[in-house]
């Protein structure tokens, strides 16, 4: 399981990030920049991509940035490969590649 | 264009580059910074005629409010009168905190944020009476002008030299900690025990911070010490050739799971229900801020003066 939300805690910083996709099906209309906590990871954008879209059912998504999946939270990230949280962070999104689902041990 | 010197980190641009900036921006506003001194020589001055206010047994005009009391009380609260106060000598202590961090330098805010001080500077200059320093913050805060020293166009240049708009982080909780304290330094240095000293702290800033609640408590804090902050928003990418963005329509979104780890999440307008400061405004060009800041900055020492 993806430890995932982060608890607000007071100590995480923040980032500007613009979320794009060359996916024309998951487009979002209102571009407004967006500030979200550093602490976030792949399943809380998934949320908040789902959010914005307004959707029925949710689509898993996964995040790039700069070309590479985002794996860990923003903040390891951005550690990880020297960008500053300084400045709006584009964030690309696409639809998760889901393996096939077995029904095993539930 | 500004470039940073690699051999010399500390100073961001070479001392004829920051002389050549400053002309610039001290010509280009020039006429603004008459304009701002001559609203804040009125604001700043000593009321003539203050207001008529308390309760006295004798006095110059009734105060209707103490009226039925006094019947209420058999005419035993009797002070029912009020009084013209005596105009107080007014001397002031302004700060102003450039933000001197990265994000200044998306969306050119770092052009609007150097004409902003240079206006400002330069009106509160033409006052020649009170103190201005100047501090630039980011990771850490620094002192670019002390209160002790007059502002000059050399100071000026000075103080643009130490710019670089490189910082990685930006403390505006420090900010506002350590403003707090070398406004306490310099109260305990003013001169005149019998007048009346205002500090007001100008930050001049993009206005993403991290941990508002930290910041409001300590905004809480300046306000017991009496230091005004006003919060001057540079919000240069709204212009439409910077792409149109304002930080009005900035949404902060938190994300966080419930007792069952259902993620929820959590819009909100950032300026208005997130930045943890009271009074601001937002400048997307610098000739607005004659006005809108004289116009804040008269009702925001009125509601000192009324407080206090
Ligand atoms: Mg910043």
């Amino acid at each position: 399981m993806e430890l995932d939300a982060p608890n607000e805690s007071e100590k995480t910083s923040q980032v500007r990030i613009k979320l794009t996709t060359r996916d024309s099906d998951v487009q979002l209309l209102e571009t407004a920049p967006i500030l979200v906590s550093t602490a976030l990871r792949r399943y809380a954008l998934s949320t908040l991509v789902n959010n914005l879209l307004e959707s029925e059912k949710p689509v898993p998504f996964e995040f790039l940035i700069n070309g590479q999946f985002l794996r860990t939270s923003i903040d390891e990230f951005l550690t990880a490969n020297g960008i500053s949280a300084e400045r709006t962070l584009t964030v690309e999104y696409v639809r998760a590649l889901i393996p096939p689902v077995h029904i095993s041990s539930y | 264009t500004i470039h940073l010197d690699p051999s010399n980190q500390e100073i961001g641009l070479t001392r004829n580059d920051a002389r050549s900036l400053w002309q610039q921006h001290e010509m280009s506003t020039r006429t603004l910074a008459a304009a701002l001194a001559e609203q804040l020589r009125l604001i700043l001055a000593p009321t003539m005629a203050t207001k008529l206010r308390g309760d006295f047994r004798t006095g110059k005009r009734l105060n209707i409010k103490r009226i039925i009391p006094y019947i209420a009380s058999s005419y035993k609260r009797d002070k029912i009168w009020m009084r013209r106060g005596v105009p107080s000598k007014r001397s002031y202590q302004i700060m102003i905190a450039l933000d001197d961090s990265k994000s200044m330098a998306e969306g050119e805010s770092k052009d609007l944020a150097f004409e902003t001080l240079a206006l400002v500077s330069k009106a509160l200059s033409m006052l020649e009476s009170g103190e201005l320093c100047v501090v630039g913050f980011g990771e850490d805060t620094t002192i670019a002008h002390p209160f002790d020293k007059p502002f000059t166009d050399d100071a000026g240049v000075e103080v643009l030299s130490q710019f670089t708009f490189e910082q990685e982080k930006t403390d505006v909780r420090k900010l506002v900690a350590d403003g707090i304290n070398l406004f306490q330094e310099a109260r305990a240095k003013a001169s005149g025990s019998a007048s009346e000293l205002w500090q007001l702290m100008l930050v001049v800033s993009d206005a993403i911070c991290d941990d508002p609640d930290a910041i409001r408590r300590l905004v809480r804090k300046s306000q017991e010490e009496k230091i005004m902050i006003v919060f001057i928003v540079i919000d240069a990418s709204a212009r439409p050739e910077k792409g149109g963005k304002s930080i009005m329509d900035l949404e902060k979104v938190d994300i966080t799971a419930d007792a069952n780890g259902e993620m929820k999440v959590l819009r909100q307008k950032y300026m208005a229900d997130v930045f943890p400061f009271r009074w601001w405004i937002v400048v997307r060009d610098v000739a607005e801020l004659p006005g809108v800041l004289a116009t804040a900055l008269r009702q925001w020492f009125a509601e000192v003066v009324e407080s206090g």
